[in-house]
């Protein structure tokens, strides 16, 4: 081989390389770039949501036209159910009971992944960091890896097509590397365009049960004060609404880093809750009583954090 | 004539031959072990031409089948026959209308009324066991506020719980103790 053949060929390896790897993308353009395809792109596909041990593969369809996003989802497993993002309020219609829910959750943007939209004050509690490329749906992906930096909340991956920068796969692991939920796409397009769908309410015989329907209203009127809270987590949203289709009110104070959220709750006192830890899936609860009220601590988060939450919460009226 | 016997081994082969025919041709076969080998080398002929596999097999392969086949025992007692299926099914058919006959004898016979009273009899000791169910119903039923209210939390936590068809607002969430380590 001459010269010039050799000069050929190491040149060739070296715009390969280069190409793969797009030098100069870190970790967290990747997933400003994954934000931004999230919000303008028409997309639609199969995926599936691995939670609680259970397999639910669904349809997903997300349409943008002029800002305006719709995000739906239809169930391919009983029960048969449709749900709608409309910006801010989302509709789950079930087809087998016709029961209609409405709910209104401004602070969440999507069904497969809500990453803060600025990364820059991320960093003070996770790392962020391109560990690899995998093919995901046959697709090539760059894998992130979002790992915290203490033990309070979970690390999670996230797996970025490298061409639309849309998420084809979630994994969040509990502090041991196991994984406690997924989400991943098993085949996906991009379209120009995708339709809108109206959301159809049925009529009075089955009525549209409301969730948050209330606006969000200032966590000083909160029956409770927070003493105690791991690095990065803020209030998101407090409401003082009646549940459990009684009128007794509910004190509900959402709790986030950007990346995990955390409720805290408090009622009267109540033998129907038991104190200590729960667990569902992968969310974690703490219960305790606090004179005559019931506080409970609940988040995708590791025991240990919902319970350091719940004992640095005092009453109000204690505190002042 | 070895040309003749080589066209009779060939339509033996082919299934050609009549019944006397063969025989005659097995009977020299017997005598001259030339033609046997000829046989088996026809035969491997033919069966590679007509199914284009040709499976090798030694010279000796059926000389050492039929020695195996002579080492293996004689049976001097006669030997059941069996059942053929039609006998089976008439066996069985007669069984069926026998247990009928003698049931329905002992339901309306002369003492019918002791026959029921003891059919009731057996059934009212089964009721226990069948109505434990609505008091597992009514155990669940109790623990039902807890998960309900675990529920609504889930619910009013995030939106996680429309993808999870499990925990959709059942009544019972499947919550479980955590053992704290």
């Amino acid at each position: 081989m001459t010269v010039v053949k050799r000069f050929y060929v190491v040149l060739l390896l070296s715009i390969g390389v280069a190409s793969a790897r797009e030098p100069g993308l870190n970790a967290q353009q990747v997933l400003v770039k994954m934000n931004h395809a999230m919000e303008v792109l028409n997309y639609q596909g199969t995926v599936a949501f691995l939670k609680n041990g259970k397999l639910e593969p669904m349809k997903y369809v997300h349409a943008a036209e002029k800002g305006i996003q719709q995000e739906r989802l239809l169930s391919l497993n009983s029960p048969l159910r449709e749900i709608i993002r409309n910006g801010g309020q989302i509709s789950c219609l079930f087809k087998e009971t016709q029961q209609t829910i409405v709910d209104h959750r401004p602070f969440e943007r999507s069904f497969l992944v809500d990453v803060p939209r600025n990364l820059d004050d991320m960093g003070a509690i996770y790392q962020f960091e391109i560990v690899g490329e995998e093919n995901i749906a046959m697709l090539p992906s760059y894998v992130v890896a979002i790992q915290p930096k203490d033990y309070a909340r979970y690390p999670r991956k996230i797996w970025v097509e490298k061409q639309q920068f849309l998420p084809l796969k979630v994994v969040v692991y509990d502090n041991s590397g196991v994984p406690l939920e997924q989400v991943v796409f098993t085949e996906i397009e991009v379209k120009d365009a995708l339709p809108f769908v109206d959301v159809k309410f049925l009529d009075a015989a089955h009525p549209v049960q409301h969730i948050h329907q209330s606006q969000p209203q200032s966590s000083d009127q909160a029956a409770f004060v927070v003493t105690a809270l791991p690095k990065g987590f803020r209030e998101v949203f407090f409401i003082r609404k009646p549940m459990h289709n009684t009128e007794q009110p509910v004190d509900h104070l959402l709790l986030s880093d950007g990346f995990t959220t955390v409720s805290i709750y408090m009622e009267n006192k109540s033998a129907a809750i038991q104190s200590g830890l729960q667990s569902v899936g992968a969310v974690n609860s703490y219960s305790r009583t606090i004179n005559n009220y019931q506080l409970t601590v609940m988040g995708e988060v590791p025991a240990e954090t919902v319970k350091f939450i719940a004992e640095g919460i005092k009453l109000r009226d204690l505190k002042d | 004539m070895p040309e003749d016997l080589n066209q009779k081994i060939s339509q033996f082969l082919d299934n050609e031959l009549d019944h006397d025919e063969a025989l005659t041709l097995l009977q020299k076969m017997q005598l001259q072990s030339e033609l046997q080998d000829k046989l088996i080398r026809y035969e491997a002929i033919s069966h590679a031409m007509k199914t284009d596999v040709f499976l090798l097999t030694k010279s000796d392969f059926s000389t050492k089948i039929r020695q195996q086949i002579q080492k293996e025992p004689v049976y001097l007692l006669p030997q059941h026959k069996p059942f053929k299926r039609s006998h089976k099914q008439i066996a069985a058919a007669a069984s069926i209308a026998i247990i009928a006959v003698i049931a329905g004898r002992s339901l309306y016979g002369t003492d019918q009324h002791s026959k029921v009273a003891s059919i009731v009899q057996v059934a009212q000791h089964q009721l226990p066991e069948q109505s434990s169910k609505p008091v597992v119903y009514a155990n669940q039923a109790a623990q039902y506020p807890l998960n309900k209210r675990i529920n609504d939390y889930l619910q009013a936590h995030n939106s996680s719980v429309y993808t999870n068809g499990e925990a959709n607002f059942q009544p019972l969430a499947r919550v479980t103790a955590y053992s704290h380590k």
